[in-house]
């Protein structure tokens, strides 16, 4: 195999099936026309980055694949989103047992002001009965997984907001994936860490991806570059374009694209 | 978006200028250098032979700048797309006409020795090698300055006429010293020659593809097809 086809490992894993399908969708903030006519599959366990600029659409797609515009009153999506063969933005979808399945990272960490076991406990108990030693061994299997649990192992019981900024970005994506979800939706999840817990966070994700489907969102281009099997380009509510992540970084199809990545922007 | 063709970073679009002027400086130079050469070898024009290396230092020193510079923008701008594959691409560049540019100083620096020996060669190969040679290189140089795809692929597609004058030329020096043994010695300078001008006309060719690639984004398939591209491979 020649050198290149190992390298271009990359562009192929996003032709696995589809685990989530946007199809068509609109998304209206009230009137605001937020979102386009979206479509945009994401590959199973495959790293989708979303990028565009403020404002392009990008971060209420995140929140149209897990409903957390519900929370919102005026806030309303159109089209489909399939998920296991169901459209999850029409109606009659337990949105609890959507989240657990669907869960999402935010831009900054958001610990619960409890003990940094129960921080993952508690979203655990919610969807599954376990006994405690289950529980812990939950517990110590997503610490160890999001590279925590050497830093944490002693003070199991202690407060979780006394964490570290990055260690507690590291917990919240530990107590997202202690439900055992599909797909792990990340909201800038390093833009306020440091350059070694951005690092940290990456390889964490290179990590999650051979398990779960991950869609990322970044203002980050180069973490787009690094981390994204797939890139999809989001401008003024439209997906301009999406293509492997080596296609969108050297050579883009759309000259938008082009303009925004190389920075040749108003 | 307001001015597509400007960066939001102006200093970062000086950079990406100064490089190309870089290149086009180095390309005008080679472009001298070689037809020096030629000019050297078919008229053996002596002031032509002592001028075309005296340009060398400076164009080793444009290849230089042109390295710091393209080592600076790829650590400092994190160029993606149309300017990583100018960055790369002027990497490259610059190297294939540093080494023409070599190659036509030891053109010139043979014509000289071959003033003292003996032998009468006919010098229509290489004079046709030579103008093929120079008109590929100054079109290459022209599709470097204009991003011009077209030119480019033409410049690509012109080289295998070279290749076969060379051919031609290596039978005729060959027939040449099978006749007299005292030709040797010039007939093997000139065959020297014709390697040089042929090399050129290879690096020629290396340029057109980097252009094609900085332009497109698709890569020119490794073998030149027999009778042309009928069409461009990214369509």
């Amino acid at each position: 195999m020649p050198m290149s086809a190992a390298l271009a490992g990359q562009t192929s894993v996003i032709d696995r099936p589809a685990v989530l399908s946007v199809k068509n969708v609109d998304f209206y903030y009230g009137e605001h026309k937020a979102l386009r006519n979206i479509s945009l599959d994401f590959p199973e366990r495959c790293v989708t980055g979303m990028i565009g600029p403020s404002g392009c659409g990008k971060s209420t797609l995140l929140r149209v694949l897990n409903r957390m515009y519900d929370l919102y009153p005026g806030q309303r999506a159109t089209g489909e989103v399939l998920f296991d063969g169901r459209n999850i933005i029409g109606p009659d979808i337990d949105l609890n047992r959507l989240r657990a399945r669907v869960g999402m990272v935010f831009q900054k960490p958001t610990p619960f002001p409890m003990s940094i076991y129960d921080n993952i406990a508690f979203g655990v108990k919610l969807h599954e009965t376990l006994s405690s030693s289950e529980m812990d061994a939950r517990v110590e299997d997503v610490l160890r997984r999001v590279a925590l649990w050497p830093e944490v192992k002693d003070r199991l019981k202690a407060s979780a907001t006394a964490l570290s900024g990055g260690q507690q970005q590291r917990l919240c994506i530990a107590r997202t994936i202690a439900t055992k979800p599909e797909v792990v939706l990340l909201d800038e999840p390093t833009s306020a860490l440091d350059p070694v817990s951005t690092a940290r966070i990456e390889e964490l994700l290179d990590e999650l991806k051979k398990e779960f489907t991950i869609a990322i969102v970044t203002h980050n281009m180069q973490q787009a570059a690094r981390c994204a099997d797939q890139v999809a380009f989001f401008y003024l509510g439209e997906l301009v374009e999406v293509d492997s992540t080596d296609k969108i970084f050297t050579a883009p199809r759309e000259s938008r694209t082009q303009d925004y990545i190389t920075g040749r922007f108003g | 978006m307001s001015d597509p063709t400007q960066h939001t970073v102006k200093s970062y679009e000086q950079e990406l200028e100064l490089l190309k002027s870089i290149m086009a400086r180095m390309g005008g130079l080679v472009e001298r250098q070689t037809a020096l050469a030629i000019k050297a070898i078919v008229e053996r024009n002596e002031e032509a032979a002592i001028e075309a290396p005296e340009l060398d230092p400076e164009v080793d020193e444009l290849e230089r700048e042109a390295e710091m510079l393209a080592i600076r923008i790829l650590a400092l701008r994190s160029p993606m797309a149309v300017d990583l594959r100018e960055i790369v691409a002027a990497l490259k560049i610059t190297g294939d006409l540093e080494r023409i540019g070599d190659y036509a100083s030891s053109i010139s620096r043979r014509s000289l020795k071959l003033d003292s020996l003996d032998g009468n060669m006919s010098m229509t190969g290489l004079k046709n090698m030579g103008r093929l040679v120079q008109d590929n290189l100054r079109r290459v140089i022209d599709a470097l300055t204009q991003r011009n795809r077209d030119l480019a692929i033409e410049v690509w597609q012109a080289d295998t006429a070279v290749d076969e004058l060379y051919t031609a030329m290596f039978r005729e020096l060959m027939t040449y010293m099978m006749e007299d043994p005292r030709y040797i010695t010039s007939c093997i300078h000139l065959l020297f020659v014709a390697k040089h001008i042929e090399r050129i006309g290879d690096h020629t060719t290396n340029i057109a593809e980097r252009v094609y690639y900085a332009v497109t984004g698709q890569m020119l398939p490794s073998e030149r097809p027999r009778g042309g591209l009928k069409t461009h491979p990214s369509e």
